[in-house]
């Protein structure tokens, strides 16, 4: 149950990322909504299971971006996997910790797909890309993710009002 | 009351008529009878304006519902009118171009600034292989760089990794078209041969090698960029197509020796 909960959250990021958040950029910078998925997972379910909603939501977003397929399962794999590996460590359950932490975490893996795709002569340079897509997405997810954890907050705290 | 009945029968007795205990009872009862036809009245009109009021809200209740569907009606005749003219400029295009072509859809999109591409609905299964070139009534779009059996991705022309052979329509000064990080599209030229390169340049397709058919427009000078560097210059282009508007696409499956230029807008 829990495997295919994630993977619907994890495949509809996918679709939600090609096709309304493709169209909602700011400036032409979108939020990589796979990437907040997968650090949100990992934060409630572990790194195992981060790395897993990391390495589907890549995969499903390199096959349909029309990139190299493999490097954004690698990089969100990873991402999933260390910030899994980070919970309890770090007051990473504080929500104040969580947010600069996705924001580390974005640039984290934008550096690491950078990296890879180095070794395939990709064009652009690394300050081109820091300055127009790494940082101004990592805010952005910083931003988007900030929203996320408020929401989670007010739906656990209408939870339990409704349970008391 | 008993009291009251023997005191008035005894004045109209004592009397003679019934004149004035009856002009009595109407001193006491008048400003109570007028009293209580207000109130009766007050109701009736309390009541009339409650039915009213609620046949309103009923009606309101209503015509909001059906302002409502009116307005989703206007937007989808809007929508439809605005893509059936989109389509009937895609399909003018198609009759006058000499190159046989497919018309897809797009279905995805992928804007993050790593990779600039767009997904149609038209893929192997139509004819369509990779490096197929893409175009709108603007211009081109950029070209197919993953063929599946139902979809294809398409390469936007300002994504980082794009590369296309261009001239500038008015000088015939060569040289390649780039995206950049930033979403940008530059015409990067040898600097020898593009003196004469000036803002409002249309930049088109050379034509060289058997990808692009000749003449696609790609863009226009906006400014020059000198980079300092001796050998090459660079022109910021404004792409001829909007490339977050693209809906509708023509998927180029033949070839042309042709010159196509003149079959787009000058002014794009």
């Amino acid at each position: 149950m829990l495997r295919l909960l994630l993977l619907l959250v994890t495949v509809g990021g996918g679709v939600l990322q090609s096709t309304v958040v493709a169209v909602a950029g700011v400036g032409g910078i979108t939020p990589d909504v796979p990437l907040i998925l997968t650090v949100l997972i990992a934060l409630r379910y572990g790194p195992e299971s981060g790395c897993l909603a990391g390495f589907v939501a890549g995969l499903l977003q390199d096959a349909t971006g029309g990139g190299l397929v493999g490097v954004q399962a690698l990089t969100k794999g990873l991402a999933g996997f260390g910030m899994g590996l980070l919970v309890g460590r770090f007051w990473v359950s504080n929500p104040l910790v969580q947010v600069p932490g996705l924001v580390l975490l974005s640039v984290a893996e934008g550096l690491g797909r950078f990296l890879l795709l180095q070794m395939f002569h990709y064009p652009a340079s690394l300050g081109d890309l820091m300055l127009h897509v790494i940082l101004p997405q990592a805010l952005y997810n910083g931003l988007i993710g900030t929203l996320c954890i408020l929401a989670e907050a007010a739906y656990e705290l209408m939870r339990r009002r409704t349970w008391m | 009351m008993l009291l009251v009945s023997l005191l008035l029968l005894t004045v109209q007795t004592r009397g003679g008529g019934t004149g004035r205990a009856g002009e009595l009872v109407a001193i006491a009862v008048t400003p109570l009878q007028s009293l209580l036809v207000r109130i009766h009245r007050g109701a009736l009109g309390f009541w009339a304006n409650y039915i009213d009021w609620k046949s309103v809200r009923r009606e309101n209740a209503t015509l909001r519902g059906e302002n409502e569907q009116l307005r989703v009606q206007a937007l989808q005749a809007g929508e439809t009118r605005e893509e059936n003219a989109r389509l009937r400029r895609l399909l003018v295009l198609r009759d006058r171009l000499p190159l046989a072509t497919v018309a897809g859809e797009v279905i995805g999109r992928e804007a993050g600034g790593w990779v600039r591409s767009l997904t149609v609905n038209r893929g192997r299964g139509d004819g369509i292989a990779q490096q197929t070139p893409v175009i709108v009534p603007e211009g081109l779009v950029g070209r197919v760089v993953q063929a599946h059996r139902g979809t294809a991705v398409i390469q936007l022309l300002n994504d980082p990794a794009s590369t296309v052979g261009a001239v500038v329509q008015r000088t015939r000064t060569a040289g390649l078209v780039e995206g950049d990080a930033g979403g940008a599209v530059r015409f990067k030229f040898m600097a020898r041969d593009g003196a004469s390169v000036a803002p409002g340049d249309l930049v088109v397709t050379s034509g060289l090698g058997t990808l692009f058919p000749k003449g696609l427009p790609v863009g226009r000078v906006v400014k020059i960029e000198d980079k300092g560097s001796a050998l090459f210059h660079f022109a910021v282009l404004a792409p001829a197509v909007d490339f977050s508007r693209v809906e509708e696409v023509l998927l180029v499956t033949g070839q042309t020796t042709q010159d196509v230029a003149g079959l787009f807008p000058s002014d794009g």
